[in-house]
Parts: structure tokens; C-alpha cells; sequence
């Protein structure tokens, strides 16, 4: 039936494909027949309701004008803050100095912790009466701040964190991406006697720009779904001024026990994300072939 | 999808079911709940009836986070996995069509009828789906060094003037702390809100279902109370200043760290974390702790007590002879006089069975206290709402509240009248 | 931003104040970086009753961690976690490193057919599957067991991993599979002899990574677990989520959790940054 290559082919991705199937796309598509259908978990009565629960979600001025700015605004911010944060740290770590491998390991730190304990953490150090942030803070003469209770400290502490916990990433790509630039062009700038910002501003950012658009498509699809942090730390509060996408979602299908509308949610936003995602991809393309 | 996923999976579900049958030749009892110490406690008398039962007790704890969808999901998909289940008065009307009735367990005679109320626990043909496993609410805790039990605040108001005494003599950091995020509401909101004579649907203490609807489901968030009550935390966090500025954001571990620090003189939080605020090992107030009723704001003058319980349930997907085994086991707990009392000992919960409370108040002023103010009180408030919606209710409610008490004063009617009809929406 | 600062005023200053400078520009990255684990390690330090103030007091006891492991369910978490992780990251790499090799060696509508399912599938967010994929492992008998978390942490991998590797196969001139081919080895024989061993490097790169992933996974262990296969991250969480207050003994656990991840990263920081090149 088919021939050698393709026999070939289709093996190579066969077990990928299994497991996909099973534990990806058949789980998705109960999910996405879920929101076309009238499914509280308590009761899943699982009648047709078509675009009701879309429509439901699409016209929930929470959703519009709430989740979804606080989403993009965070998926903005989470990624330029990771990159920059790690394009600073992968050069310095690229040029040799005493104890680069120790300051290298202590910079992969937020690597090795679970980000939920990481989480939890965060939210215990800038808690208001027992945080050591206050406690430093009123030790130099400033006033504590109830972080988690104004919208802008509570947004910038799940921020802080994300960074915090992605950093390593870009930090490892890029230097990864950094030790295998060719030698030569930097050696003949250096005879130049080209400054160091110019050097990497018209040589090094240049030769990094496919990986950063690599790690910023990626990073940016993760960003837009972020979960876990931001339910331990703020819980989308105070009131709804940090929820985000995945929360929205969450709370509808878990919280509030209601499968179909939860599922609406989550759909509408992993097409949002598909086509966020494309549309950084064709910049990949783009630039990579250029 | 499933029945083809099923399909691909057969030969896993054939060895699984095989395991299955297994154990089910064993005479066991699997029970799903969450470790507290009132769920130990209980169980620890599940297990002592096991031992002489011959009937072997397998506990399955959860995670809180997600018990409730999980066991949800698994009551709806008959899946077989547990006995006995932790229930609770929040998801009694939630799960009541899932549950096996629980009439026939005759020791239920003994329950606190209250809290066994049908509206709370019966299904559509009338019958209970519980049995109790204690008592669970809320009560004022205040310090017993800091404050005379003549000077406790029985207001709102007095609340403020005592805290903020006992705040300029340096006595302590904050009168009060208490849980106040979502699905912690009941440590700062509810009580606050019902000691005003006021409520989040109308009216106020309704709850009724059909009575509700009668309403229109219409919510209590723009009554003038609801404003007070707003307002009276506002000006506590940001005039006052008796409370920690951080308090919207609280659960009740947060607060009750607070307090068992030694922070604040008032705080609320369930009784039976009485036996933790008292243990010298996690508590640097153990021994300085009592307790009273809530102090009431301007428009109450009746005091006025919330008593529900926690239980235990039983599927309806089970086998009849599991169900039987199991009803056996609930009506044993509940003549179990011993276990009762190391349950209220380790808690501070009164136990489930009303006839054994005369004999512990007789020998603790705690739970002598507790049936005083609170179990024989007749004016008692409910701590939930008994239909499937009510935590879309909650939520509603609490992102409104949080965000009047967190922004302006003055935008504090505003955003109340906002909320008002996403709750009301929430609930229908 | 650092960079250009620090080269506008650096030449001014002697060479030892640069270098000062630099230790002390390090140093502080380095505390921010770490802090929230120094305080972690801190906390699992404190006795009991020390643990809201950790900063206030000076008792410090090791009995957090003695409490802990005295716990059979904390050690079974452990060895559970270690195991899944282990499992997950080689299952993984066997079916990711062909899925990628296929991507880089192969053009034509398979080809682009699976990368589009594998692009279209790795932006579906968790919050839509992780229930269904609960109703899923229910009906197929596999919930609360090794395999019901195993598969769907190497599914989850499948889309990412086979994305990186397509990346450094790419990078890999496949003329000398050809030229293996040509002297009469078969397709598998070129792909498991020539290709494989040439991405080494990547291979061990991902290695480190996914364990490092599925060590620290909590959403999956947590809804896809119930009592048979406790995970760390779940144990762990329930400290303090339900048990009350139990810092101290969250953040020996914690910090016990942070030692195997630790090693791995410490020893595996060479592979990852030699072999991760996109």
C-alpha cells in the first residue's frame, strides 16, 4: 500500500502520533464537543445548545475588557521582560571570568523549583505583615505596601515572578545560541577596535535574531496560557483585576462546575493564541530566510 | 470519542477490572475525603468499628483544591471508586440527585435538626443524603489576656473602639484579622454582612429556593447595609487602621497565622480550629484564647448565630450490599460516644450527635459556651446558598466586595450597584 | 540595558574598581535570583511556631525534616516523582527525537500535516484538556495509576520536543546518512546509527530539561492523582493549602525536592548549553 519512504515516515511519527491522539486530541475534542452543549458537571445533560455558550463568552464584558487586556498585557510583558533579563544574562555568562560555572548554576535556580512552591513562596515573602519585603522596606524607614491587594503591585508581583521562573530559559537558548556564533566576525571587529555596543547591537543581535524569535513564539504561546502562578498568588484578585485567560476558564469549569462554558472559554482562547501564534511564525519564516 | 477510546483501551480496562474484582472479595470500605482534623477524627472511629467489624477501612484523602470537581466528575460517571464521601452543606443540593438516601440510618434521630434541614440536604423526592460527621462554624475568637469578657465588643462599632484602645496601649498590632478573599468570605463578609441584617440574595437569610426565585433572585448588594457593611471594612482597613492592610487578600490560613501569632485580639474563623489556636507547639497564644458571639452592626440588635455541619455520604452508583455496609458503619459512628469526644477534643467541633452535647458543655465551658450562643440559639443563619450556582454566586459577590474595599470610598456605592446584577445573573 | 551602562562608565573607573564593580553587579543578580530559595531553605529551618516571622527569632531545628521523612506518603512521593519523571523523559525522547527527525528530513504534505497538528495542539491551553483528559483516564481504568499520569507528560512533551528536535536535525548535515545509505544501510539504520548519535548532544540537552519539567509538573499530578500515586508537588502544596499552616514542613519538603533537581541541573548545564541550539 505504501512504499518504503512512506512506510518510513509514518513510523518515525507513529508512537508520537498514538500518544497524541489518545492523551491530547481525543481529551480536546470531548472538551470542544463539551462547549456546544449544555454539560454542568453536577448534571451533564449534554443537550445541544450550539454557539450559546460562545456567545455567552463573547459577550461577557468581564472577558472583553478585563481578561483578555490583563492576557495580552501580561504575555507582552512576561516575554520582553524573560528576554531582555536573559539576552543580559547569556552575555555575561558568554565571556570568561572567576566563578562563571557558580554563577551560571545559581542563575538556573528558578529552574529546579516547582513553580507552585515557587508561588507560594513569592506570595509569603510579600505578605503584608510577615513578607521580608515589608519588613526590609520598614527597616530602611519606607512604608509597607499590601501588594496583593492593589491591582498594579499585585499584576507586577505575578510578572516579577513569571520572569523570575522563564529567565533560565532564554538565558540557556541564547547562550547556547551565543557559543555557536562563528568566531571570525567578532575576532575582526576586535582588531577594528569596534566598541562593545556596537558590536553587539550590528553583529551579535543579528546572528541571534532566529533563536530570539524562536524562544519569544514559544514563550509567547506559554505566556498566554499561564496558569498555576497566578491562581496561588493572587487568584485573579483583587476583585478580577489580575485574572487572566486560563483563570477565566478555570473558574468556569471547575469552580463554578460548568464543563460547556469552561471549555467555550478555553477554545476561544487557544484560537486566539493559534492565531497570535502564526502570525509571530510568519516572522520566523521571514526572518529566517532573510 | 470515549466509546472509541474506550475501545483502544480494552485490553487496559480488562486487566484493570480484573484487579478490581480482586479486591472487591475483600470486605473494605473506601473512603474519599479531605485530611482535617474533624475528618481524622471521624475516621479514626470508622476504623475502630473496622477493627472489630472485621471490615478494613481504605482511606483515599484529596486534594481540597479540586475535591469537589473531581468528586463530582466521579459521582456522574459511576465510577465506583469510593464507599463514603466527605460531603458538605455548600454542594448539598449539588450532589443530592447522586446520593444514596440516608433515611434509614436511625441514629440520624440524634442529628442537629437545623443543620439536617431538607433544604439543604434533600433530594427532589424529599429524602436526606447525609449523615453528620460534627459541626462546623464560625465563632468570634477573642484574647482572654488582652480582654475581659465584659468588654468584648458587641458591635461593629465597639469593635473599633476597643481595637483601636487596645492598639494605642500597645497591646497588640491589629484588633482584628480575618480571612477575606474568595471562598474565604465567611471570616470577615458573611458575618459582618448578617450581623446587619443583610444578606447577598434577598431576603435575608431566605433559604429557600422557590422563595428566592419569588425574589427574582434579586441580590442584597445595593440595600443600604451592603454599603455599611462595605464601608464599615473600608474605613477599618484605611481609617482605622485596626486591620492589616493586606486583609482583602487573605484566606483564613493567613489570618489565622496572624492571630496565632499573636497579632490581633479578634479574629473569626471556625471552631474548630480552637484545639490549634490553643497548642503551644503552633500557636504563641495557646491558653489566651476564648470565644463570644458576633458583634452585631447598626441595623441588628437580636444576636444571632450560623450553624452548619460537615457529613458523610454515600453514592448512589454503589453496590447495595457496599451501601448496606456503609449505612452500618455511619450508624455506628454516630452512637460512638467515645469517638464523639475525642472528635470535639482534637477539634473543637461539637460532635454530630446531639444527645452527647448536655455531658461535654456539663464538663467544658467551651462547648458549653458553643451550645449556649450558638447550637441553642433560635435566630441561626445558614453559611451557603443550596443550589448548583452558588459558587458562581460567591465569586460574583466577592470580586464585587473586594473591589469596593479595595478602590475609593466614595465609588464604593458605585461598585456595588455594578456588581449587583452580575450576582443576581450568577444565580439563575 | 546593563550592558550599554555599564560600558559608558566602566572605562573610567581603575581596574580594580571594574572589577569590584563587576563582582558586586554579580553578586546581587546572583541574591535575586536565588532569594526566594534562600528563604525557602530559611523557612524549612524554623521550628514550628517560628515560621510566620521567619526573619524574627534565632531557634533553628532539622526536626522539619525528620517530621517529614518519618512520613511513608512523603518518601512514596519521592520515589514516585523521581520515577514518573525518569519514565517520562526516556518515553519522550523515543518518540520525539524520530517525530523531529522526520520533520527535518522529510518534506511533502506528512510532513507539514504533522507540524501543523503539533503547532495547532501546543497552543491549546491546559485549563481545556486537563478535565476531559480526568474523564478520559477514568474510563480507560487508568486514573491514579503510573500510566494514567505517565503517557500524558510524554504527550505534552510531544509537540515542544518534536519542534526543538526537527531544530537541531536541521543543524545536522544529513549527507552522511546518505553516505551510510549508500553503503547499504537501511533508513533505520542510517536514522538509529548516523543521525541519532549526532544529536547527542541535543538529546542529553532535552533530557535534563524534561525531567526537570515533569519534575516540578503539579496541574497533571494533581488532577490526574488521587492516593495511589501521590507526587511531590501535590504533597507538598497540600501543606499549606489544607493542612493549615505546615511552612516549615512545605519548605523541607520543598527544599528536600530541590536536591535531585539541583544535581541534575548542575551536572547537566554543559549538555543543555552545548546541545541546545535551535
Amino acid at each position: 500500500m505504501f512504499g518504503e519512504q512512506q512506510r518510513f515516515v509514518l513510523l518515525l511519527i507513529a508512537p508520537a502520533a498514538l500518544l497524541l491522539l489518545l492523551f491530547q486530541v481525543v481529551p480536546i475534542f470531548i472538551g470542544a464537543n463539551a462547549s456546544f452543549r449544555n454539560w454542568a458537571l453536577y448534571d451533564p445533560k449534554k443537550t445541544w445548545v450550539g454557539f450559546d455558550h460562545y456567545a455567552a463568552v463573547l459577550s461577557d464584558p468581564a472577558f472583553l475588557y478585563v481578561v483578555l487586556p490583563n492576557t495580552f498585557l501580561f504575555m507582552a510583558l512576561s516575554v520582553a521582560g524573560a528576554l531582555l533579563a536573559g539576552l543580559a544574562l547569556a552575555l555575561l555568562l558568554n565571556r570568561p571570568f572567576r566563578g562563571q560555572k557558580l554563577v551560571q548554576t545559581i542563575l538556573l535556580v528558578p529552574l529546579m523549583v516547582a513553580p507552585v512552591v515557587a508561588a507560594i513562596m513569592v506570595r509569603w515573602i510579600f505578605n503584608d505583615q510577615f513578607g521580608i519585603v515589608n519588613v526590609v522596606l520598614e527597616a530602611v524607614g519606607l512604608e509597607g505596601q499590601p501588594w496583593l491587594v492593589q491591582r498594579w503591585s499585585a499584576f507586577g508581583i505575578i510578572l516579577l515572578t513569571d520572569i523570575w521562573l522563564w529567565t533560565p530559559w532564554f538565558t540557556l537558548l541564547l547562550l547556547a545560541g551565543l557559543q555557536s556564533l562563528p568566531k571570525e566576525p567578532f575576532e575582526a571587529a576586535a582588531i577594528d577596535g569596534t566598541t562593545t555596543w556596537r558590536v553587539f547591537r550590528f553583529l551579535t543581535l543579528p546572528m541571534l535574531r532566529p533563536v530570539i524569535v524562536v524562544c519569544v513564539v514559544i514563550r509567547a504561546i506559554d505566556a498566554f496560557r499561564t496558569f498555576d502562578i497566578v491562581w496561588t498568588l493572587t487568584g485573579g484578585g483583587p476583585g478580577r483585576a489580575t485574572e487572566l485567560f486560563s483563570l477565566y476558564a478555570y473558574v468556569h469549569a471547575f469552580l463554578n462546575l460548568d464543563l460547556g462554558r469552561g471549555s467555550a472559554a478555553a477554545i476561544v482562547g487557544g484560537l486566539i493564541i493559534l492565531v497570535i501564534g502564526v502570525a509571530l511564525f510568519r516572522l520566523v519564516d521571514r526572518i529566517a530566510k532573510a | 470519542m470515549e466509546r472509541l477510546a474506550k475501545l483502544a483501551m480494552a485490553t487496559t480496562v480488562a486487566l484493570v477490572a480484573a484487579a478490581g474484582s480482586a479486591l472487591a472479595q475483600v470486605k473494605e470500605l473506601r473512603i474519599g475525603y479531605q485530611p482535617s482534623p474533624i475528618q481524622d477524627a471521624s475516621i479514626a472511629m470508622f476504623e475502630s468499628w473496622g477493627a472489630k467489624n472485621g471490615v478494613k477501612i481504605v482511606k483515599v484523602p484529596n486534594s481540597y483544591g479540586v475535591y469537589v470537581e473531581k468528586m463530582t466528575a466521579s459521582l456522574t460517571s459511576n465510577s465506583d471508586q469510593y464507599d463514603i464521601i466527605w460531603h458538605n452543606d455548600d454542594w448539598g443540593q449539588t450532589w443530592a440527585h447522586l446520593l444514596e438516601p440516608t433515611d434509614d440510618v436511625n441514629a440520624n434521630k440524634f442529628a442537629d435538626k437545623w443543620s439536617m434541614a431538607p433544604v439543604v440536604f434533600a433530594n427532589a423526592q424529599g429524602q436526606n443524603t447525609v449523615v453528620p460527621m460534627g459541626q462546623t462554624f464560625s465563632v468570634f475568637f477573642y484574647r482572654s489576656d488582652l480582654v475581659k469578657p465584659e468588654e468584648v465588643p458587641k458591635t461593629l462599632e465597639q469593635l473599633v473602639t476597643v481595637s483601636k484602645k487596645l492598639q494605642a496601649d500597645g497591646k497588640v498590632k491589629f484588633g482584628y484579622v480575618g480571612g477575606m478573599s474568595m471562598n474565604n468570605s465567611w471570616f470577615s463578609w458573611f458575618w459582618s454582612m448578617w450581623g446587619n441584617n443583610c444578606d447577598v440574595l434577598l431576603p435575608p437569610y431566605e433559604r429557600d429556593n422557590k422563595k428566592l426565585a419569588e425574589a427574582g433572585w434579586k441580590s442584597g448588594m445595593t440595600e443600604p447595609c451592603m454599603q455599611q457593611t462595605a464601608e464599615y471594612w473600608w474605613d477599618a482597613i484605611n481609617t482605622h487602621k485596626i486591620v492589616p492592610r493586606g486583609m482583602p487578600a487573605y484566606d483564613r490560613n493567613e489570618a489565622n497565622a496572624v492571630f496565632m501569632s499573636g497579632d490581633a485580639a479578634f479574629t473569626v474563623a471556625d471552631s474548630l480550629w480552637w484545639s490549634t489556636f490553643n497548642d503551644p507547639a503552633k500557636s504563641k497564644i495557646a491558653g489566651k484564647v476564648a470565644a463570644t458571639r458576633f458583634p452585631l452592626g447598626p441595623n441588628r440588635a437580636r444576636p444571632f448565630a450560623w450553624n452548619d455541619i460537615w457529613g458523610w455520604a454515600i453514592p448512589k452508583s454503589i453496590a447495595p450490599e457496599r451501601k448496606k455496609l456503609a449505612k452500618e458503619m455511619l450508624e455506628a459512628m454516630m452512637l460512638d460516644e467515645e469517638g464523639q469526644l475525642k472528635l470535639w477534643k482534637a477539634t473543637g467541633a461539637p460532635p454530630p450527635n446531639t444527645t452527647f452535647w448536655p455531658k461535654i458543655a456539663a464538663a467544658d465551658p467551651f462547648m458549653a459556651l458553643l451550645k449556649e450562643s450558638v447550637l441553642d440559639s433560635p435566630d441561626k443563619v445558614r453559611g451557603a446558598y443550596y443550589f448548583p450556582q452558588w459558587p458562581a454566586v460567591h465569586k460574583a459577590f466577592n470580586d464585587t466586595v473586594t473591589k469596593a474595599v479595595t478602590g475609593k470610598r466614595e465609588d464604593i456605592a458605585k461598585v456595588l450597584a455594578e456588581g449587583a446584577p452580575l450576582v443576581s445573573k450568577a444565580a439563575q | 540595558m546593563a550592558m550599554v551602562m555599564r560600558s559608558a562608565f566602566l572605562p573610567q573607573l581603575p581596574p580594580w574598581g571594574r572589577k569590584a564593580m563587576f563582582a558586586l553587579v554579580l553578586a546581587a543578580i546572583c541574591f535575586a535570583f536565588a532569594f526566594p530559595v534562600l528563604w525557602l531553605i530559611l523557612t524549612s529551618l524554623r521550628p514550628e511556631s517560628g515560621v510566620y516571622y521567619v526573619h524574627r527569632g534565632t531557634e533553628f531545628t532539622f526536626g522539619n525534616f525528620a517530621e517529614v521523612l518519618r512520613e511513608d506518603r512523603i518518601v512514596e512521593a519521592f520515589l514516585n516523582s523521581a520515577l514518573i519523571a525518569t519514565l517520562a523523559t526516556v518515553f519522550s525522547l523515543l518518540v520525539t527525537v524520530s517525530s523531529g527527525y522526520m520533520l527535518s528530513r522529510f518534506t511533502g504534505p506528512a510532513s507539514r500535516l504533522w507540524f501543523g497538528t503539533i503547532y495547532v495542539f501546543r497552543c491549546v491551553p491546559y485549563i481545556s484538556w486537563v478535565l476531559p483528559l480526568y474523564f478520559v483516564n477514568q474510563s480507560w481504568g487508568i486514573y491514579d495509576t503510573y500510566v494514567g499520569l505517565l503517557l500524558p507528560h510524554v504527550a505534552v512533551h510531544i509537540c515542544f520536543f518534536s519542534w526543538l528536535m526537527k531544530g537541531f536535525f536541521d543543524g545536522i548535515d544529513p549527507s552522511m546518512e546518505y553516505a551510510a545509505m549508500i553503503d547499504g544501510c537501511t533508513r533505520w539504520g542510517a536514522f538509529i546509527r548516523v543521525a541519532v548519535p549526532s544529536a547527542l548532544p541535543a538529546i542529553s540537552a532535552l533530557a535534563v530539561l524534561c525531567w526537570l519539567f515533569t519534575w516540578n509538573e503539579f496541574l497533571f499530578a494533581l488532577i490526574l492523582t488521587g492516593n495511589r500515586v501521590p507526587m511531590i508537588t501535590v504533597v507538598m502544596a497540600q501543606f499549606v493549602t489544607e493542612m493549615g499552616l505546615r511552612w516549615n514542613l512545605m519548605a523541607a519538603t520543598a527544599v528536600m525536592a530541590l536536591a535531585p533537581a539541583f544535581l541534575i541541573a548542575l551536572f547537566g548545564q554543559k549538555y543543555v548549553i552545548r546541545g541546545l541550539r535551535i
